[in-house]
Order: C-alpha cells, then structure tokens, then sequence
C-alpha cells in the first residue's frame, strides 16, 4: 500500500495497537496517552532502546531525551490508501495525549519520495517522527528494573 | 486542549510540621472529592512549597532510624519524624527546596510510576536552568537526582486511592554537615551536595523558586493558581 507522508501523520492519532514483536526487553517508563491508558515502555540493555506500546501499534525509540516514533509490521499492512480522507481533528492528536511528548522536532522528509519505506522497513528506517520528550528516560541498568517495580509497589496503596 | 490546574501554595520558611499539617489537609480535600473527572474549573491537587525552617530528620515507610539513632540525633538539636513516604532515612532543613506535590494522578492522567519520573524529570531540568549539566536521576535503590556520586535531590513519595503526597528535596543551600550524622536514604559511602556547592556560590532557594516552578508546568503540562486567586 502506498502512502504519502501527511496521511501517515495523520494517520499517527488513528492508529490503534497491537504489541510489536518481541524484543526480550525490561520495562522502563510509562507514557500516559489518551484518555489516562499507559503504555510500558521496553527497554533494551542498549543505547537505544525500542520500546513496545502494548495494545498500540507504534513503537517508540528513545534515546536520552529524543523519542522516535514508527509504526509495527501489522499496522503498516493495515493503512488506508494514499489520498484517504481523515478527520482533521484527528491530526496528532495521539501525540497530543501523550504527556511525555514536548515537541516534534523531525518528520521523515524520505517518505515522502519513499512511502513504501513504511511497509518495508516499518522498525527502522520508515520512522514516522522524532520529537523531544520532556519527561526523559534516563538509563536504567538491567538490575534495576525489578527494583523499581518494587519502588512503585510499595509506596502505592 | 484545555491543561489541567493545579494550586500553587508557597508556604515560605515554616517548621516541616506545618507543611505536614497543609499536607494531610489537602488530601483530606482530594480524598473526599468523588469521580475521576473533575469538573472544569476545580483543581488537580496542589503544589506544596516550602523552605524548612529547622533541621528535621525524618524516615520513611521502610524505616531508616534506630531508637538510638533518634535520640542521638535529637541530641543534636533536630527533629525527628517518621513519614509514610517511601524511602528511608534522610535530613530536611534551611536551604533546602521541599516541594510536595498533593496530585490527585487520574486528573492529570498519571501512571504512578510517571509521577516519580516527572519529579526526577523537575530536578533535573531545574539543575540544567541553574547552569548544571550531567544531573540525572537514578533508579531505586538510590532513588534521587545525581551529579556524579552526589546527591543533590532525594525523591520520597507516598500515593494512596490515587493522590500522591510527599516529593522531592533539593538542596540549594542546605547545610551539608546535617547529613554526616546519618547514611543518607540507607546509602553507605555516598556523597551529598547542594547548588551552592556545585556552582561555588549561594544559591538560595527564593532564587530557584521561579525557574522551578517553570520546570513543573512545563514537565506536568499544566497550569499553576496562585492561592490569592479566586477559587
């Protein structure tokens, strides 16, 4: 399916998830979207770590305070045709709930000569946006993570 | 989209008590709100603000203090308290920003676990905007905002039926030598430090109030009622 950049933006608030494949990753933030719904974020014991939105289907990437936003191998294959008419008010506005989000600092201009790089290449190089988070995740070891569960646990009632 | 409200209440140079006190009444406030959409107009909980105005050593739910400890320290001519934040045992006092976020979390839309990161997230935006890179926060067990091996921010928070109390301590001119009479949140061997000892001049904590306070909006996305205005 061939897409052309602003419907792939648009397409951004639309977008429903499924779980992207596995990547054995460790939980490590949350961002709150839309409505008070959380999605955890993975983490890789990497530099970058690609994160899965359960129940969503775009992933996030972040990397100290830049997030990189694309969609998973099962939305791509779902999205509308180019040319598809959306709701205007519709437009970003998942980004918008997404309370980490500060401000979207880059789109990918490759797209546009090359939409089907969504479909072929949806994890890597047909990322949808970047944008700067103003909650940034900060490193966390992999010890760490059954800690900080435990952190949140106990000061919860 | 309208961003929720939440009331600004600076409290200035009080005893620990008071701010205690203002606490539990606005959660007393928040608890018996009922539903989780507020109507428009009513804040999300409110932003508690205040310098200590004396030494005071408090622990947390895991403890932190022995009987001896306690009365060593009192001996010194400190206060003492136990809290129900998390955490164990660390020092308030002169010099030190306390802020405690009263936040009713499904207002704001909030996982826990995001309000202790946008809590991190505070501290280290605020050391940034005060001239200091490479502050980051670091995960439990050493909980806090970190330059280097240093503490500069301890994070103690407490959330019961989704309102948060308690928060951060940000030294910006605190008297250091409080902290050698304990182990710092249970941490043996690691340092403290404060902006005034990072950036070799007094940073008081009239001074950091403002670019904090913008630090906070802009991390929680919301906007801040001053006391004074109407209701």
């Amino acid at each position: 399916i061939a897409l052309g950049v602003r419907s792939v933006q648009a397409l951004l608030c639309t977008l429903r998830a499924v779980p992207s494949p596995a990547t054995r990753a460790l939980p490590a933030e949350a961002l709150a979207a839309g409505g008070g719904a959380v999605r955890t974020l993975r983490t890789r014991p990497a530099l970058l770590s690609v994160s899965k939105f359960t129940e969503k289907r775009e992933w996030i990437t972040t990397e100290s305070d830049t997030g990189t936003v694309g969609i998973s191998n099962f939305a791509q294959e779902a999205l509308p045709e180019v040319g598809t008419k959306l709701n205007k008010q519709d437009e970003f506005g998942a980004l918008e709930r997404v309370k980490a989000a500060r401000e979207v600092t880059e789109i990918n201009e490759v797209l546009a000569e090359n939409p089907g790089l969504v479909n072929k290449s949806c994890y890597e190089d047909g990322w949808l946006i970047k944008m700067t988070l103003s909650i940034p995740f900060r490193t966390k070891d992999l010890m760490s993570e059954e800690a900080y569960e435990k952190y949140i646990k106990s000061i919860e009632e | 989209m309208r961003q929720p409200a939440v009331r600004l209440v600076r409290l200035g140079r009080v005893p620990y008590a008071e701010l205690l006190g203002l606490q539990d009444r606005w959660l007393r406030r928040l608890q018996a709100e009922p539903g989780t959409e507020a109507p428009s107009g009513t804040e999300a909980g409110a932003l508690l603000l205040c310098e200590p105005a004396g030494p005071v050593y408090t622990a947390g739910l895991r403890g932190g203090l022995t009987p001896e400890e306690t009365a060593r320290l009192r001996a010194l001519g400190a206060e003492v308290r136990v809290t129900g934040r998390g955490g164990l045992a660390t020092f308030h006092g002169p010099g030190q920003l306390l802020c405690h976020p009263v936040l009713d979390l499904r207002r704001l839309g909030l996982r826990l676990r995001m309000h202790v990161a946008a809590l991190e997230a505070c501290a280290v935006r605020l050391c940034e905007l005060q001239g200091l890179q490479g502050a980051r926060a670091r995960s439990p067990p050493y909980t806090g905002v970190w330059l280097g091996d240093r503490k500069i921010c301890a994070i103690g928070v407490r959330c019961g039926r989704h309102i948060t109390s308690h928060g951060l301590a940000l030294n910006c001119s605190t008297d250091l030598t409080w902290f050698e009479h304990i182990v710092p949140c249970g941490l043996v061997g690691t340092g403290v430090t404060s902006l005034s000892k990072e950036l070799q001049r007094h940073v008081t904590v009239d001074e950091v109030m403002p670019p904090f306070l913008v630090a906070f909006k802009e991390i929680y996305k919301c906007t801040l009622i001053s006391e004074d205005s109407p209701n």
